[in-house]
């Protein structure tokens, strides 16, 4: 476990210094991570003023701090790593990675994070601008936001897992912008960012739920809100920790068929 | 503008000078603030005051080691650099004010750099150079028809450029920069990167080319073989000035202060020290260095002294002879 | 003209270099096809809850998303993959050669890439645009059509100019890959009627980058929402902005081949 941890730490530090290098491009990152969820919360606080101030569970102020909250989870919690994937495969230099006696998920996760370092400072001036700009209304729950804490890291480790062994279809198929295009169009809907999920239609709702995509983002959002009971919170974090198990599994499995692929052909 | 008299030359260099300004930046956020306040640079002279002159029709060779100013001096006479100081015409035209008559009549062909589009047959590489340089239908399929064969090119016009090898795209390219019969002809390391067999073809098809076209060629190349081949004129540049201009035999001549002498004997035994610098010996064949104007003298006490079974003189290599030339040493 | 027989000549290389791929076609309408759903079940999703947006009815927002998906697939067909191509050929040194041909280099910058498979796209905004005026049932007039079709040529020239400034920029700096992203980022709020966002975001997305002619302008265009002043107002804007970059590329050459400025 302490070699672990220090690989960790050996990783973070020379993944800082490379992503120091991709600054402008983190920036450009940023710009559209902010653009998203500000689109989506103009748009229905202009349908929320109409309807007299609430849509659904939400007053114009809650929406919007329901926007800037997502912001945050989602830029916490997103990854490029099918982009980078692709990348590796087509130009060969993921044979680097699998002549090391570690897994290339480690230093994935690591290079992740220390990006998401770099960029957080612009991303919390982000949000609150936007505060100033729009005042959301919070609801601040203490114990709530406590829980938050276990919900963003596991939502974090779930969502990587799951785009981590969606990036590796690179190993099976050159067809990978399609792939990823239906995965995001799913988590566009699925995960909360175009509206929160409780205005969805309910079977839309239900398929949310069954899958991991609530659980990735919308689960902590919700919980940083305080729109969940303590019982629902316990649910969601016992829902997140199996999806992580599965995760996990899926990983294992994929990896080991995507390797012997990949060494099928030669690398 | 563009009429040139036949007694005018057709590359005209007065004095060219062509200075870099470049910023110096360490690493590191320090540095990056500091390069805020305070920018320091430094001036590099590519190419610090030459002049020549090109006539029709000359295949002429331009020498000089990496960083010489021998593809700064191409770009500006093909426009592509604003001189710093001093005048070039090419064909009666300011290369720099690329007017669209210049462009029409040269060409630039890069050894690492393809202008052929990657993905589709080589031939259609070659419709959109004849749309863009405007040639007639018929001058087009003439030539084109000239250059396949010269180049053997037939089997290679349908096939997309990245199943080429490097070889033949290199003659594909070549072709794509001629066939708008261009009057003057740039060639910037032209056979770089290729096997022997290929630089022989294309060395014998440029050759081929100006005795049929009567097209000026200025080419720069790291081999000697090209120049050899290809140029009886030389022209070698160094540290941005010129070092020679002139017949290759002459360059030789001048810039050799020693010649070979190879002695045949039966063996190696004997020390031939006193003669001359011996080189090496292998199998009786004894390689000895000696000052030009002892040549003479040394072979006759050679003769003389020794059983010789053969004897020749012979020029230090050209590569030897350029290298001490960028050295400034005789060689 | 000249520069529609080159465009013509670019447009054939383009075809060329995908017609081996015919799996290629089924693919991309796949994901057009996809990317048009996902606008229109963004926009069911809002109009479950209201039957206007601003002043926009549902079918004037689908119209937007037509022209949206219309003019992302001209500036997708010739005007990205061109101005990508031209950033690349600067870092590897290959546009000298575009420098030592007889033609305008801006010209043949700006029409060297070609992506046919946006033909898709630009036919599928058409389609949906048809389909949402046709249930507006107005009749579109002259007059909105001639605006509309004056304020599509005036936004792609400004659009163009835009991308031409920031691709010039890789002139001067080396590392200038990621700054056409800038524009796509922005644009999908091009999606959305502009006349929605608060005033400094109007503001970045109309003055600083010109999202908002792009698809906004041409949309209110076609839904008789423009007056005569707005129209010249961007006409005159196209010119200036066309001129702008035109000027600001001449600056660029001479930057690269070392003309004292």
């Amino acid at each position: 476990m302490s070699a672990l941890l220090d690989l960790y730490v050996q990783h973070f530090k020379t993944s800082l210094a490379a992503m120091l290098q991709y600054r402008a491009s983190l920036v450009i990152w940023l710009i559209g991570h902010v653009l998203e969820p500000l689109i989506y919360l103009v748009v229905w606080s202009v349908v929320s003023n109409t309807r007299g101030g609430r849509v659904g569970g939400y007053t114009t102020g809650e929406f919007a701090a329901y926007f800037i909250v997502l912001m945050l989870v989602n830029h916490i919690t997103y990854t490029w790593i099918m982009y980078e994937y692709e990348y590796r495969i087509r130009h060969g230099s993921l044979s680097f990675d699998l002549l090391r006696p570690v897994h290339p998920i480690h230093s994935d996760i690591a290079d992740n994070v220390s990006s998401k370092l770099i960029s957080l400072p612009g991303m919390l001036l982000a949000a609150v601008l936007l505060a100033l700009l729009f005042r959301p209304t919070f609801h601040v729950v203490l114990w709530a936001v406590v829980a938050a804490i276990p919900a963003l890291f596991l939502a974090f480790l779930l969502r990587f897992l799951v785009e981590w062994t969606l990036a590796l279809a690179a190993f099976w198929t050159t067809r990978v912008s399609a792939i990823n295009q239906m995965y995001f169009v799913a988590l566009l809907f699925l995960s909360g960012q175009v509206a929160p999920l409780s205005l969805l239609p309910s079977p839309i709702q239900a398929v949310a739920t069954a899958l991991p995509f609530r659980w990735m983002v919308s689960f902590p959002v919700e919980l940083l809100l305080g729109r969940l009971t303590p019982a629902k919170a316990m649910a969601g974090l016992a829902a997140q920790a199996v999806w992580v198990v599965l995760g996990l599994g899926l990983v294992k499995i994929v990896w080991r068929a995507g390797v012997r692929a990949y060494s099928a052909v030669g690398g | 503008m563009g009429i040139s008299l036949p007694d005018s030359p057709i590359i005209h260099i007065h004095d060219l000078h062509k200075t870099y300004v470049v910023s110096e930046r360490e690493a590191g956020i320090r540095a990056a603030l500091q390069s805020l306040v305070h920018r320091r640079t430094e001036r590099i002279k590519a190419v610090d005051g030459i002049s020549f002159d090109l006539s029709g029709g000359e295949i002429v060779g331009f020498l000089g080691p990496n960083g010489a100013g021998k593809t700064t001096t191409l770009k500006m006479l093909s426009g592509l650099l604003h001189p710093t100081a001093g005048e070039v015409t090419v064909l009666g035209h300011v290369p720099w004010k690329r007017e669209k008559p210049f462009l029409r009549k040269i060409t630039l062909v890069m050894g690492q750099r393809n202008q052929l589009i990657w993905d589709i047959p080589v031939i259609d590489s070659f419709e959109l150079n004849r749309a863009v340089y405007r040639i007639q239908a018929s001058d087009y399929r003439r030539t084109l028809d000239e250059l396949t064969q010269l180049l053997e090119l037939g089997p290679l016009l349908r096939k997309p450029v990245r199943n080429l090898s490097l070889g033949e795209r290199m003659k594909c390219e070549i072709a794509a920069a001629l066939l708008h019969l261009p009057q003057v002809v740039f060639l910037d390391e032209p056979t770089i990167g290729l096997d022997v067999i290929m630089q022989r073809r294309i060395r014998g098809f440029i050759a081929e080319y100006n005795r049929r076209s009567g097209a000026t060629v200025l080419l720069t190349s790291h081999y000697m073989a090209d120049v050899e081949a290809l140029c009886r004129r030389v022209v070698v540049i160094h540290l941005g000035r010129l070092l020679f201009d002139g017949d290759l035999s002459a360059l030789v001549e001048r810039f050799t202060a020693h010649k070979t002498i190879v002695v045949q004997l039966g063996d190696c035994r004997d020390d031939l020290s006193s003669y001359g610098e011996v080189v090496s010996c292998e199998e009786g064949y004894v390689t000895l260095r000696v000052p030009k104007a002892e040549t003479a003298r040394v072979t006759e006490r050679l003769l003389a002294d020794l059983p010789v079974i053969d004897l020749t003189v012979e020029d230090p290599p050209i590569e030897e002879v350029i290298e001490r030339v960028f050295a400034q040493e005789a060689v | 003209m000249k520069i529609l027989r080159l465009l013509w000549v670019f447009f054939r290389i383009g075809v060329m270099g995908e017609l081996a791929y015919r799996l290629n076609f089924v693919v991309q309408l796949f994901q057009s096809l996809l990317e048009l759903a996902t606008a229109l079940a963004g926009l069911a999703v809002i109009f479950a809850y209201t039957d206007k947006l601003g002043s926009w009815r549902p079918d004037e927002v689908v119209a937007l998303v037509g022209v949206y998906f219309l003019v992302g697939g001209v500036i997708g067909l010739v005007i990205q993959p061109s101005m990508e191509r031209f950033i690349d050929s600067v870092r590897q040194g290959t546009l000298d050669y575009t420098l030592t041909k007889p033609e305008d280099a801006q010209l043949l910058v700006s029409i060297q890439g070609v992506e046919i498979w946006k033909l898709i796209d630009i036919a599928l905004g058409f389609g949906v645009l048809v389909v949402a005026l046709g249930r507006l049932g107005e009749r579109v007039g002259a007059w909105q059509a001639a605006a509309f079709a004056g304020m599509l040529l005036a936004g792609g020239a400004i659009v163009y100019s835009f991308w031409l400034i920031l691709a010039t920029c890789s002139f001067w700096f080396v590392r200038v890959e990621n700054i056409l992203i800038i524009f796509q980022s922005m644009y999908e709020a091009g999606r959305w009627p502009v006349s929605l966002y608060p005033g400094w975001l109007r503001f970045g997305l109309t003055f600083l980058v010109p999202v908002a002619f792009a698809t906004t302008v041409p949309a209110e265009a076609l839904t008789g929402r423009l007056n005569p002043q707005v129209v010249l107002g961007t006409v005159g804007l196209a010119a200036v902005m066309l001129v702008v970059s035109r000027l600001f590329w001449r600056a660029g050459i001479r930057h690269y081949s070392g003309a004292s400025a």
